[in-house]
């Protein structure tokens, strides 16, 4: 335990098609925004856990913690999450997917998060995966662009 | 072309001054162009934009070529600085700062008035195709002139990097390389009348030309040397100098491949570029190759002479290209600058590779910015761009002018256009955040991994290391146990308080000890009988031997002996704790017949302390006389007793408190109270079992007369399904039942129980029983006397008493009950109807004669005998109401207080009156009296019991016990006459009994036969 823990990040953000059609949208005509998503196209937290959930299971089942390998492990993890949820199908939303990989040697970690944003449209969602040797703990935050 | 001349066209911008500027620039430069262009603007305005169109089509050769130029000059202040100095050119200002942006601004503005015009004249293009060529060939002398303007500028510009000298040099050799080229080209040209038109034939002009470079670039420096010379002489010849032009292309070519391989020599490392250059250069040559075509074929036709508008002109295309090339990625092959080539060739090898480096480092990076800037523009200048390029390929004469202006303009409207943008986005956000609030999440928690303990983190890491986990379980069969632990260790103990007897405190033994102990194989109940039997012989023995030891004792006894009896003996009645006690009763057992059982009053006055408020009972064996068996104690008088009927081990005893109590022979001496007296230690046995205040609902309330077993023996077959004890009682002797009689005529039935284990602490549901106790008595039936034995007539007397009851021999469930009212009553346990109801004395009428005694006889006649308290003797047959013969004056009128059958002889019994004597009647010797009598005094006789037995081994025997009123109990063998049964005795008794008495002696004798009296 005289070790100090280490961690290794890795954040991906990803902006899905809403952009150019917003801009497009301005040009046009001045008052069409979209303050609300569509329902189906909402930022559902449950199936975005399910999600993380199933990639995290697939990836560091039977992952080992070794300080070089996770910085990749991160990367790759945050990129194929961010991946996954372009693909739901959460139109005009920003996603923000951090990757937090961490070894397990018994000490205590905490980790938080805070955001500035409308509530009635963002969300987020995380989850933590934990193998004896490493935990990681994924948080992807989903922003909607009016 | 002095630096201050340009300076001051530099000073405005604006889109028609720039234009009015440039025209009068055009004009104001060396007057021969001027004016042949004045000429030619005015007279065929035509022909002037011809001049552009023509222009325009060399543009992609020169525009590369320019680009080149362009890039070496500026690539080391990158992108950012081309953009300042776009922004410094619309400001116009510090245009004199830097030359290289005055050459630019210079250019612009050129570019500007070309634009001007090419736009008013553009629909005329087609038309006009023809007269490009005249153009061009005009144009050709203006592009020389340009070129060496150009020259000085870059020299110039080489000032600030390169040394003087050298530049001068390079201004001079600049020159020279035009008169060289000039050669060329005149040469060249007579080449190609040679070879004929290069249109017709252009692969010979292709191979001329590559000869002439090959010539050219070997002996360069001797060209150098003869243009050196040439310097002096000029010429104007204005029909070569469009060959010339073609040459000097051809010439520069022909550098550049030179300049390549001496490259490639030195530098192995930029092959790939280099094979990519030359792919490039072939290019390049064929592009230059159409396009010298047309200017040979301009200047051919044509032969206008150089002139100084055109010259303007083609610097102005020059430069205007240098801002081109933003946009203008297509034509970056055609690169060719001719002013740094030159500067190359002047320079030392080694900075001529320095330059080549950088200017390949450029192309690269100019590639790259290309693709960069037409990618980052938005679509509307991409749009207007492609139309561009377009309009590039269709060689249209507006495309520089257009091109010029769109790139200025590209760069401003997208500047301007990203700032509107923002501006939109600012507008865009501000209303946005009118219609959305956006608040601070509350803070997530996103992982709270909280720190593991020491005892949990070895525990996550056993097993790991060199540890290892074994599995251990104790009693490894027994896996369903949850506690893998020996088992405790139990141990039994009692204690009782208060210790009255010796024994206060057990347990049961430690089992492990016992069960460690090999046992060897005994068969206990065996040796326990052999053992039993061999105490008996040696304690005989031993009193054998005490006896013959003090004959005097003996002597007495012998003295003491009856003129009936033949020998006697006294039971040693001198023991302390029988000191002072009379003898209430004598009992002796019918199946052990030497068993005699004594009870002894509370004694008179006190002599021993201990025991003096407690009634003794002394269990005899009458062939030990010296001491009893066992010594009982009560705590209430008793008045009658009896022993188990078929081993004598039980005493059961009937106080005058209506209790019954059981002693059990057999019990362990320890948990009785000890006694230890002068030499030895005596047991003072308490009841084993008492009803003393149990039972109260059932027991007696008054005081028992009689006590009788009742012996099941008849009915075992018939209940022997009923009774889960049958088995065990058969062989313990205990299938029998006790009946008590108290005075008030309830007689209760008991049965014995023997319990299955004792219980030392004692029974908490038994409260009768002693701990440690095996025997209990347990309440079976009760049988009120009182109803059946009420009579009318016997009003007068009050209540009945009962005073004895015996069952009969052969019919258990069969009783007689004798009362005080002289006559006997039958009964039966099971409420059935008897006949006789009861049996009457001879004397008719109450009276108040108490039956004392009843006696059935032991040898299975059906007749009993009962002594009166008026002293007669009554012989009853069962059968009839009446007796068979009484006898009332045989005592003289004592009360008869014991009578008994002797056990020995069928016909004869022993009567003991209250006057102290003893009777012996043999019927068959005579029916009418006693045979003997025997007084006993002066010790009175208070009680009498007989013993005997007609079978034994020894003989036979008959015995009486007499207890005397001094205490002394004293046993006297009968006489043989009386022991020994005659032959066919029984028959004869029962022959008397049916013929002998009847007749003779009861003639009165019938069923209602009148009394006697």
């Amino acid at each position: 335990m005289a070790s100090r823990p280490s961690f290794v990040v890795g954040t991906s953000l990803s902006l899905s098609d809403g952009a150019p059609e917003a801009e497009k949208n301005a040009a046009e005509s001045e008052n069409t925004y979209i303050l609300r998503p569509i329902f189906q196209q909402r930022f559902r937290p449950s199936v975005v856990k399910d999600c993380i959930h199933a990639v995290l299971k697939e990836e560091l089942t039977n992952a080992e913690y070794s300080p070089e390998e996770m910085p990749q492990l991160t990367k790759h993890l945050s990129e194929t999450v961010k991946d996954k949820l372009k693909g739901m199908g959460f139109d005009r939303y920003k996603m923000v997917v951090q990757v937090l990989i961490g070894e397990q040697r018994g000490e205590g970690v905490f980790m938080a998060a805070r955001c500035f944003w409308d509530a009635d449209t963002d969300n987020y969602i995380h989850d933590v995966f934990m193998n004896d040797s490493l935990f990681c703990v994924v948080a992807a935050f989903g922003c909607f662009y009016y | 072309m002095e630096p201050g001349k340009r300076r001051t066209k530099d000073d405005t911008w604006k889109a028609e001054d720039l234009r009015k500027h440039l025209w009068a620039v055009q004009s104001g430069s060396p007057k021969e162009d001027k004016k042949h262009r004045d000429k030619k603007l005015h007279k065929d305005s035509e022909l002037d934009l011809l001049e552009y169109k023509e222009h325009k089509y060399r543009d992609p050769d020169r525009d590369a070529r320019h680009r080149d130029l362009y890039t070496s000059k500026e690539n080391p202040y990158g992108e950012r600085d081309r953009e300042k100095h776009r922004e410094k050119r619309k400001d116009t200002k510090d245009r004199e700062k830097e030359k290289l942006k005055e050459r630019h601004r210079e250019q612009d503005a050129e570019r500007l008035h070309g634009r001007g015009k090419d736009r008013e004249k553009e629909r005329d293009r087609r038309p006009r195709k023809e007269e490009i060529k005249q153009t061009a060939a005009y144009h050709n002398i203006l592009v020389r002139e340009a070129r060496d303007r150009q020259l000085l500028d870059r020299a110039d510009k080489k000032t600030r990097s390169g040394s003087k000298v050298r530049i001068e040099e390079k201004e001079r050799r600049d020159e020279d390389s035009e008169r060289v080229d000039e050669d060329r080209e005149r040469r060249y040209r007579e080449r190609k009348l040679q070879y004929g038109d290069n249109k017709d034939n252009p692969l010979k002009f292709w191979l001329y030309k590559e000869e002439d470079e090959r010539k050219h670039r070997k002996p360069r420096e001797v060209d150098r040397e003869k243009k050196h010379q040439e310097k002096g002489s000029t010429r104007e010849k204005r029909e070569k100098h469009s060959k010339e032009k073609g040459n000097f292309l051809t010439d520069k070519e022909g550098e550049e491949r030179h300049r390549e391989k001496r490259h490639r020599d030195l530098d192995d490392e930029r092959h790939r570029n280099h094979t990519e250059r030359k792919e490039r250069l072939s290019k390049e040559e064929h592009k230059k190759k159409e396009s010298k075509e047309i200017e040979k074929e301009a200047s051919d036709l044509q032969n206008a002479g150089p002139d100084e508008i055109s010259a303007n002109f083609e610097d102005d295309f020059e430069d205007y290209e240098d801002d081109f090339e933003v946009c203008d990625g297509d034509d970056d092959e055609s690169n060719y600058d001719p002013d740094s080539q030159e500067k190359s060739e002047e320079l030392p090898p080694a900075q001529k590779r320095e330059i080549q480096e950088i200017q390949k480092a450029i192309n690269a990076e100019n590639e790259r910015i290309g693709e960069l800037s037409s990618k980052r523009f938005p679509k509307q200048s991409r749009m207007e761009y492609e139309k561009q390029s377009r309009a590039d390929a269709n060689i249209s004469p507006s495309r520089t002018p257009v091109c010029g202006i769109f790139v200025d303009f590209a760069t401003a409207s997208h500047r301007q256009k990203s700032r509107s943008q923002a501006l939109k986005q600012k507008t865009r956000s501000t209303k946005l955040l009118r219609l959305i609030d956006l608040d601070f999440s509350f803070t997530f928690s996103l992982l709270d991994l909280p720190p593991v303990n020491e005892y949990d983190m070895y525990i996550r890491n056993f097993g790991k290391k060199n540890t290892k986990q074994a599995y251990v379980q104790y009693n490894e069969d027994n896996v369903e146990r949850d506690i893998q632990t020996e088992d405790i260790e139990t141990r039994e103990v009692w204690t009782q308080h208060p210790g009255e007897s010796a024994l206060v405190s057990g347990g049961s033994r430690d089992r492990g000890l016992s069960d460690a102990t090999i046992v060897p194989k005994i068969d206990t109940p065996r040796l326990s009988s052999f053992l039993r039997a061999a105490c008996q012989v040696v304690a005989v023995l031993l009193e054998e031997d005490r006896l013959s030891v003090r004959p005097s004792w003996q002597l007495t006894a012998e003295d003491n002996s009856l003129h009936v009896s033949d020998s006697s003996c006294q039971l040693n009645t001198d023991l302390p704790f029988l000191q002072n006690r009379e003898v209430l009763c004598l009992h002796a057992s019918q199946v052990q017949r030497q068993t005699v059982v004594s009870v002894h009053d509370v004694p008179g006055r006190a002599s021993f302390p201990p025991l003096d408020s407690r009634l003794l009972l002394c269990v005899w064996d009458i062939w030990q006389p010296s001491g009893p068996q066992k010594a009982l104690i009560c705590e209430s008088k008793v008045t009658c007793c009896c022993f188990s009927p078929f081993k004598a081990f039980l005493l059961f005893a009937g106080t005058v408190h209506g209790s019954v109590v059981v002693w059990d022979l057999r019990e362990d001496s320890r948990i009785h109270h000890y006694v230890r007296l002068s030499d030895c230690s005596w047991t003072f046995r308490t009841p084993t079992f008492s009803t003393d205040g149990i039972l109260t609902s059932v027991n007696h309330r008054s005081s028992l007369r009689a006590i009788e077993p009742v012996a099941t023996s008849v009915y075992r077959k018939q209940s022997f399904v009923l009774s889960p004890f049958t088995t065990q009682e058969e062989m313990s002797g205990l299938s029998f039942h006790i009946a008590s009689l108290d005075e008030s005529g309830i007689l209760n039935m008991w049965v014995v129980v023997e319990l299955p284990k004792a219980d030392n602490a004692g029974s908490m549901s038994d409260l009768g029983l002693l701990p440690g106790g095996r025997i209990k008595l347990v309440h079976s039936s009760v049988i009120q006397l009182g109803n059946s034995l009420h009579r009318k007539d016997s009003e007068f007397w009050g209540p009945t008493q009962t005073l004895s009851v015996k069952f009969l021999p052969s019919d258990s469930n069969h009783f007689i009950v004798g009362t005080d009212l002289g006559f006997i009553s039958h009964g039966t346990r099971q409420d059935v109807k008897v006949s006789p109801k009861l049996f009457k004395p001879q004397q008719h009428g109450m009276r108040p004669v108490k039956v004392n005694v009843i006696d059935f006889s032991p040898f299975g006649e059906p007749i009993f005998l009962a002594g009166c308290s008026d002293g007669s003797i009554r012989l009853h047959q069962l059968a009839s109401e009446w007796p068979l013969a009484q006898w009332d004056s045989s005592t003289e009128g004592s009360a008869i207080c014991s009578l008994q059958w002797s056990p020995t002889r069928p016909a004869v019994f022993l009567v003991q009156d209250a006057a102290s004597r003893v009777y012996i009647w043999d019927l068959l010797e005579s029916d009418l009296g006693p045979v003997a009598t025997q007084l006993i005094s002066p010790d009175r006789l208070l009680a009498m019991t007989v013993t005997g037995e007609s079978d034994k081994a020894g003989g036979s025997f008959l015995a009486l016990a007499l207890a005397r009123a001094s205490g002394a109990v004293d046993i006297q063998y009968l006489k043989r006459q009386w022991t020994v049964p005659k032959a066919d005795e029984q028959s004869q008794l029962h022959l008397l009994l049916q013929e002998g008495l009847w007749s003779s002696e009861h003639p009165w004798r019938g069923p209602r036969g009148p009394p006697r009296t």
